[in-house]
């Protein structure tokens, strides 16, 4: 059982030029201590005095290859299927949890946008009830993609507003603006990104490679929307809570160190259906739809409706809209 | 149900009042003509007693919609409204299965059915089991608080009459002012004759909210799947858990 693997051609995708080198950093590493790594698991197998379970070996062989995997975007679909099997596995080892990780890709003719009725939002925050059971939020810290502000009436101030309220909603004179990741056309969080590990999928939803994050948090001082979450703690999800359908580049296991955010269900969106907290709206406040498609509701939303996008000045291209009845 | 009395009495008002408004027969001339089968309540209206009200979700924790059960839902063309693109679309049904007809759970929408089951196929409690001769008189007399989570607080401009929307020979039925009736599942058609910049946001996608996904077919749910038609506002409540924010208010943490 030779971790060793022979370098293959890389296949070159697109820009970052850290993706095109054939043998990186990471690969050589990978064939140099692969040899090693397989001894040590031989040695331990054949040591019948050692503490370790077949589990706890298969564990840390696991984690390995795990370390030692490239980028999502780099990857064949071979290597794809491979690191999907190996972290489902890993899942089940740890938590005992069955849990799907798909790579589904995006349709082709589709990018996702979103608009959000300040007129109608009263601030029950079930958005975010269901974003962290869909998402696997952590738990232990609360993490949450959706922030609901609650502003007084008249103006769009939110170094005024109040993330935080907890009283009873809606409250006279106010009004509540969600914001989540608004995937934007032109992503600042992208352009920082030391080593490529964020992008933006061709159907428009600004995704990360957990695996291939250093945590330098460079995204999340670039992000104007307040967008991203920086996991301080490895996170925290009750098995019975978690939730199994999940997504490579979306709601799979997050690591200690690593950014995340809202990633417009991608799991779900991908196959048609609604995010989590548009299904979850209780005032249908949320309109969430193919901006490329003349009939879908999106579209209405933005012909038929008086909108505006946040910060718009700062040309980041939100494709995520406000409007009022 | 802390407020249930008042509601009784609202609600005891209320039929006194059918029974005036409607004028078609007294309490006697009711009992009188009940006859043999409806001397005793029977265990159906019985039931009906407690059953009316709008379930809990405990009932129906786990009847979730799953991904792709959209082919099960039941729903009917929508000929005077048309969508986006002008695509034509679907509004929800509700349905007789006795597993779903009481209230279904979409997400963490939950469609309150329980007495709005699609009339024709009222299986369960058809209206005429409590309401003689399809009018709004009450045949039995001693069911008492079949309707009492009823409040009725809507249109303000009536008083919440019954009559301004319920058919009044025919309590199955919904009156159009035009005269024409419609059916509990066409809710829509009654609601847009006040509320139509709300009819029109809603067939375009604006307002209310698509069954299961963005993509294929496209079924809406109705205004009453949301509204509670006898008290439609959205009732204030306590918001989930506020987010953890440390060191800026609003921002990041």
């Amino acid at each position: 059982m030779s971790t060793a693997r022979t370098p293959e051609p890389v296949a070159v995708t697109d820009d970052g030029s850290m993706l095109q080198k054939r043998v990186d950093r990471r690969r050589a590493l990978a064939i140099l201590l692969g040899g090693a790594a397989a001894a040590s698991q031989a040695m331990s197998a054949c040591a019948p005095l050692t503490t370790m379970s077949d589990e706890e070996r298969e564990m840390k062989l696991l984690a390995w290859r795990e370390y030692i995997k490239g980028n999502y975007r780099v990857m064949t679909e071979a290597e794809r299927a491979e690191t999907i099997a190996r972290l489902e596995r890993i899942a089940k080892i740890k938590q005992g949890a069955d849990v799907t990780i798909q790579s589904t890709g995006a349709q082709p003719g589709v990018v996702f946008g979103y608009a959000f009725n300040i007129s109608k939002c009263k601030g029950f925050r079930s958005c975010v009830e269901a974003c962290i059971n869909e998402n696997n939020l952590d738990r232990r810290a609360a993490t949450q993609y959706i922030r609901i502000f609650e502003m007084e009436d008249g103006i769009v101030d939110l170094d005024h507003a109040d993330a935080t309220f907890q009283h009873e909603v809606p409250a006279q004179g106010h009004f509540y603006m969600g914001t989540q990741c608004f995937q934007c056309a032109d992503p600042p969080c992208v352009k920082v990104c030391p080593v490529g590990a964020t992008w933006q999928e061709p159907d428009g939803i600004t995704v990360i490679d957990y695996d291939w994050c250093i945590g330098c948090r460079y995204c999340m001082a670039a992000c104007p929307y307040w967008a991203r979450r920086f996991n301080w703690s490895a996170p925290e999800v009750p098995v019975a809570e978690l939730n199994p359908n999940q997504h490579y580049l979306g709601n799979r296991e997050r690591k200690v160190g690593v950014v995340e955010k809202c990633h417009f269900c991608i799991h779900r969106t991908r196959q048609g259906r609604l995010p989590a907290c548009a299904e979850a709206c209780p005032t249908g406040a949320r309109v969430f739809g193919n901006l490329l498609d003349p009939s879908s509701e999106i579209r209405w939303v933005l012909a038929n409706k008086r909108v505006f996008r946040l910060k718009e000045d700062l040309k980041t291209e939100p494709r995520f809209w406000y409007f009022t009845d | 149900m802390i407020r249930r009395r008042e509601i009784v009495a609202a609600i005891s008002v209320a039929v006194v009042w059918m029974n005036a408004a409607c004028g078609e027969r007294d309490g006697a001339a009711d009992r009188a003509a009940l006859g043999a089968p409806h001397g005793e309540p029977t265990p159906d209206i019985a039931r009906a007693k407690s059953d009316s009200g709008v379930l809990t979700l405990e009932t129906t924790r786990n009847a979730t919609l799953q991904p792709g059960a959209l082919q099960t839902v039941y729903a009917a063309p929508v000929d005077n409204w048309q969508g986006p693109g002008s695509q034509p679309f679907e509004v929800a049904l509700r349905t007789v299965d006795p597993t779903t007809a009481l209230s279904r759970r979409f997400g963490t929408i939950t469609m309150r059915t329980s007495l709005r089951v699609r009339a024709p196929d009222l299986g369960q409690y058809p209206c005429t089991s409590c309401h003689l001769g399809r009018r709004m008189v009450l045949a039995d007399k001693r069911v008492v608080g079949a309707h009492e989570n009823i409040q009725t607080a809507h249109p303000v401009q009536t008083g919440g009459a019954c009559a301004t929307c319920h058919a009044a020979g025919n309590v199955e039925f919904l009156a159009l002012k035009s005269g024409e009736r419609v059916t509990l599942d066409h809710t829509y058609r009654l609601c847009a004759q006040c509320h139509f910049a709300q009819a029109e946001a809603w067939a375009g996608g604006a307002h209310g909210k698509r069954l299961d996904g963005w993509q294929g077919r496209r079924v809406l749910m109705g205004c009453a799947d949301c509204h509670d038609p006898h008290k439609p506002a959205i009732e204030p409540r306590i918001p989930f858990r506020a987010p953890r924010l440390e060191r800026i208010r609003g921002r990041d943490q």
